[in-house]
């Protein structure tokens, strides 16, 4: 725990230096670049350690805080999360620095860096955090450093509006947060996390309303549908490193949440399973269709975020059954592969953000049918960004495969056994369903933005990004790959966090061995080398007779091919966006000479919004009572403490 | 793996690109004519890989790609099926999930390799291609998670192996649903009639063969017993559901396994000489109730 408290302060201490020494750039990029990351690879010893089974005692602070003891403990969940925070983290950082160099004379640049620093060294506490106190601090620092970076180009409407969007979520989140813990903590001896499991068997109905308020709460923060309205927004406003960090880590601290009490609560109903993963199958297959609609490139990856919390949600689910039903290897695989998926989205999906950073910052549009053809111009980065999106679609031999493998095997063995579980199975359907669109869209993306050629000659010219800004999404891919390529490594420490939570280690699931990731290690292997072999052997002499002649593409006769012939995402996608037209959330305006579509989120322009003007109107009618005059303010507080002590003296003589 | 395990291999991969042409065959001669002979594939192949490949200015090394990564992830594919009837050369509890995630890197890398072309009918055939499959991969979890529910076992070295006779005995109604539902997601998967007309020479009807339009040489060659390889996996899996072998010897199991084969190219030649190709826009809702079907064995079995 040592290592970590260091570890968070170097960081903090990182964004201390580029706020203070912002005079001199390149001295306070330095400091930052070396505190930040030297931060970073602190943390990610103990997440290691936590991860391969060692005990770390729990730090207790008893004296001088408020609210109770704090303590402080890293188990192998943590550690799973705090390894995915000071990956994504670290590599979010340090891509920033180019990132946001063009804005250096226009805006408060150190600002963004040094917030960056805080959110990270935030989203450490809250996930070591083992008492109430700590916890929800460190939440509402995560949420407003959050804020800040979101209305970073606060110049522009859009943003502050997704910036408001933001706010509003994430404070009903908290109030939902204040609400549960103030219902589980009433019987509880302190506000520590253990008190709290110790006291969990007294709930009511089985801790129902603790569940549904975590649902609530930390499926705000999650981006689970029908509470996911914000998170498109913000994460197309944010700068794209914030937004990679934002979908990597900031929105698993939902899932983290949800995991964690469950962890506490030990069994679950039967029917918070069942909940969850209906939300799940839900969330993640409106997720996809509503990405397929999208022309925006980061409104796409946001709402990609919202289909891979479904994935997320779906294990949760599945582990969460195999508890209620005393299905212990279903349960097992379930939290594990929700874990493990956890930690791979945030790898993938970060590499996929900082990709489309760099797109955008080389060809000054998020327009994904204006560009095209980048792939020869910015060859590391497309490279980079396929491999991303084979992941993110779960193709083997990459990352995503093996936590969907796990899910899915939870499913099946949800299949094998003979109570009610079994219907569990059909999600498999679901999750596959998941997978194909999802290929679709990635297709889409890669196709249309990397492959081809340019659409639109108004894009800049567009060049390679800067070395600062390749080697984070290149180091992100080679961790993709080598999770991809040796399942053997992580299944087993996510296994163990699967473990923790279905109790005790008495599983049919042994640590040491799971056979079928073994196998599965050695398939992947064998598998890659020979597609490896086989792609050397197909393009060198050996492989070929005679000598490739090139020529233009085969236009099937047509005399003058043009670039804007080529098929579009939105050409691409319409025969799907077609067939889901009921929920796809596109409207089309069509006039003699023109055709548009516009992708909006059904959720937020079909409830949300129309919703919130409801209240808007309500809130008008006691517009008159605040008239912004001091001596009316200090009446209402004189009649509030009236009030107050009346109602005390009243109760007092009540008792 | 052994010798058996070995010996199946090589007999599916030798035997695959003969079904496409049984199933021609089947048609000519079910329409009174005569036809392409049955090993017209094999000839075509021999030819392309001795031509030199064209490569269009557009394209860059994802193009080159393709084709490799295509074949190779169905060769992989088809290490995960159990071919001899018993067991696969290379099984584990939740194979099925890495063989459909084979099939799926396959037609991401075609797909790609399509769009970057940067030709409008490559890109078409591109997005009908994903568009189908996106309807076709639940369909296939389905038919494998009834099998899961009968067979009791989640590899597919269980449900299409040993297991299988058990599961006739008491889940007849089911198995034949799903090897009904197989067939369909065969016919889909690899483009015949009724989803698609492989004899079709209009670019714009075309789903499989326009993303290939650029492809040509060696490059072709490998796409093309790709293609004939899948249609042989899927055949194996449709086998495997109706002909359960695990008791017969290795080289018998084999030989039933070619038969079989056999029978399913002669009944894609049926379909083919029965049925016209259904509207574009109606294939989703056909695949679908290739999953319906599906769907109605595992709630047989959830009773």
């Amino acid at each position: 725990m040592s290592y970590v408290a260091a570890s968070i302060c170097l960081i903090l201490a990182g964004g201390g230096a580029a706020l203070t020494v912002s005079r001199r750039v390149r001295l306070g990029h330095a400091l930052f670049r070396l505190l930040v990351g030297g931060g970073c690879l602190l943390g990610a010893g103990p997440a290691i350690a936590a991860l391969i089974g060692l005990d770390m005692p729990d730090v207790r602070i008893t004296t001088g805080v408020p609210g109770g003891p704090w303590v402080f403990g890293l188990d192998t969940l943590s550690g799973a999360f705090l390894l995915a925070i000071v990956t994504v983290g670290g590599a979010c950082a340090f891509y920033g620095i180019p990132y946001l160099a063009g804005d250096a004379p226009r805006r408060a640049v150190h600002r963004a860096h040094a917030l960056v620093a805080l959110l990270v060294a935030a989203l450490a506490v809250v996930v070591t955090a083992r008492a109430v106190m700590p916890f929800l601090i460190a939440w509402e620092v995560m949420a407003v450093a959050s804020y800040l970076l979101i209305v970073f180009e606060h110049e522009r409407p859009a943003v502050r509006r997704a910036g408001m969007l933001y706010l509003v979520a994430t404070h009903a989140s908290t109030l939902a947060l204040f609400a549960l813990f103030a219902i589980w903590g009433r019987e509880a001896r302190d506000l520590t996390f253990a008190a709290l499991t110790a006291c969990a068997p007294t709930l009511p109905d089985g801790g129902a309303a603790v569940l549904a308020l975590a649902l609530v709460a930390f499926g705000l923060k999650a981006g689970i549908v029908p509470l996911h309205v914000w998170l498109p927004e913000a994460h197309a406003a944010a700068p794209s490193h914030v937004s990679a960090l934002m979908s990597g880590v900031v929105i698993k601290m939902g899932i983290y949440g949800l995991i964690r009490v469950v962890a506490m609560l030990a069994t679950p109903p039967a029917w918070w399973g069942w909940l969850v993963l209906a939300l799940g199958v839900i969330s993640g297959v409106l997720g996809v269709v509503w990405a397929l609609a999208q022309h925006d490139i980061k409104r796409l990856l946001a709402f990609h975020s919202v289909e891979n919390i479904g994935i997320i949600l779906i294990g949760v689910g599945a582990g969460a059954l195999g508890l209620a039903y005393g299905a212990p290897t279903v349960a097992v695989l379930g939290f594990a592969g929700a874990t493990l998926h956890t930690v791979n989205h945030a790898l993938f999906k970060s590499l996929l953000f900082l990709g489309a950073g760099s797109v955008i910052h080389a060809t000054g549009t998020r327009d994904i049918d204006r560009l095209g053809g980048l792939g020869t111009r910015m060859p590391l980065t497309a490279t980079a960004f396929l491999i991303g999106s084979a992941a993110i679609v779960g193709l083997p031999p990459l990352n995503g495969f093996v936590s969907e493998w796990l899910i899915y095997r939870s499913l099946l063995g949800s299949g094998i056994s003979m109570s009610a579980i079994r219907i569990a199975v059909l999600a498999t359907g679901a999750l596959a369903l998941i997978g194909a669109l999802a290929l679709a869209c990635f297709a889409k993306v890669m196709g249309v933005v990397f492959l081809g050629r340019r659409r639109d000659a108004t894009t800049h010219d567009a060049h390679e990004a800067p070395r600062g800004m390749t080697w984070p999404i290149v180091a992100l891919a080679g961790v993709c790959m080598a999770i991809g390529a040796l399942p053997a490594l992580v299944v087993p420490a996510a296994l163990r966090v699967g473990v923790l939570l279905s109790g005790g280690p008495a599983m049919p699931l042994t640590i040491t061995g799971d056979p079928a990731s073994a196998a599965l290690t050695v398939y992947t292997l064998s598998v890659t080398t020979g597609l490896l072999a086989a792609w050397l052997l197909w393009n060198s002499p050996l492989g070929r007779r005679r000598m490739p002649a090139t020529s233009e593409t085969w236009g099937c006769g047509f005399a003058r091919p043009t670039a804007r012939m080529q098929y579009t995402s939105s050409s691409f996608a319409a025969p799907l966006v077609a067939a889901f037209r009921s929920v796809a959330g596109v409207h089309t305006h069509r006039s003699a000479c023109a055709f548009e579509t516009h992708a909006g989120d059904p959720v937020l322009d079909g409830f949300a919004l129309p919703a919130w003007s409801r209240i808007r109107a309500v809130a008008r009618w006691f517009h008159p009572l605040q008239r912004g005059t001091l001596s009316r303010s200090i009446i209402y507080v004189v009649a509030a403490v009236l009030v107050v002590l009346v109602y005390l003296v009243a109760a007092g003589r009540a008792a | 793996m052994s010798v058996a395990h070995a010996t199946a291999l090589a007999v599916l991969l030798i035997v695959a690109p003969a079904l496409p042409g049984i199933a021609t065959k089947t048609r000519a001669v079910l329409t009174g004519r005569r036809g392409a002979p049955v090993l017209q594939l094999y000839y075509d192949l021999g030819k392309l890989v001795r031509k030199g490949s064209v490569y269009s200015v557009t394209t860059t090394w994802v193009f080159r790609t393709g084709p490799v990564v295509l074949l190779g992830s169905l060769v992989a594919a088809a290490l995960l099926l159990p071919l001899d009837g018993r067991d696969a050369p290379a099984g584990f509890s939740g194979d099925l999930v890495a063989f459909a995630g084979l099939l799926a890197l396959g037609r991401f890398a075609l797909v790609l390799a399509g769009l970057d072309t940067g030709s409008s009918f490559e890109g078409m055939g591109a997005s009908r291609e994903v568009t189908f499959s996106s309807f076709a991969e639940p369909a296939l979890f389905l038919c494998f998670a009834a099998l899961v529910l009968a067979t009791g076992d989640a590899s597919l070295s269980g449900m299409l192996g040993a297991p299988v006779r058990v599961a006739w005995s008491h889940a007849a109604a089911s198995m034949s649903l799903v090897g009904l539902s197989l067939f369909v997601l065969l016919l889909a998967e690899n483009s015949r009639v009724p989803i698609d007309d492989p004899a079709t020479h209009l670019e714009l009807t075309m789903i499989h063969e326009v993303i290939v339009l650029d492809h040509s040489g060696p490059d072709l060659a490998l796409i093309l017993y790709g293609s004939a390889l899948k249609l042989a996996l899927f055949g194996a899996l449709i086998v495997g559901v109706f002909l359960p072998r695990a008791d017969l010897a290795a080289p018998a199991a084999t030989g039933v396994l070619v038969l079989g084969l056999a029978l399913v190219g002669v009944a894609v030649g049926v379909v083919e000489s029965v049925m016209a190709r259904v509207r574009l826009t109606q294939v989703p809702a056909l695949i679908t109730g290739g999953a319906v079907l599906a769907l109605f064995g595992i709630i047989l079995l959830l009773r």
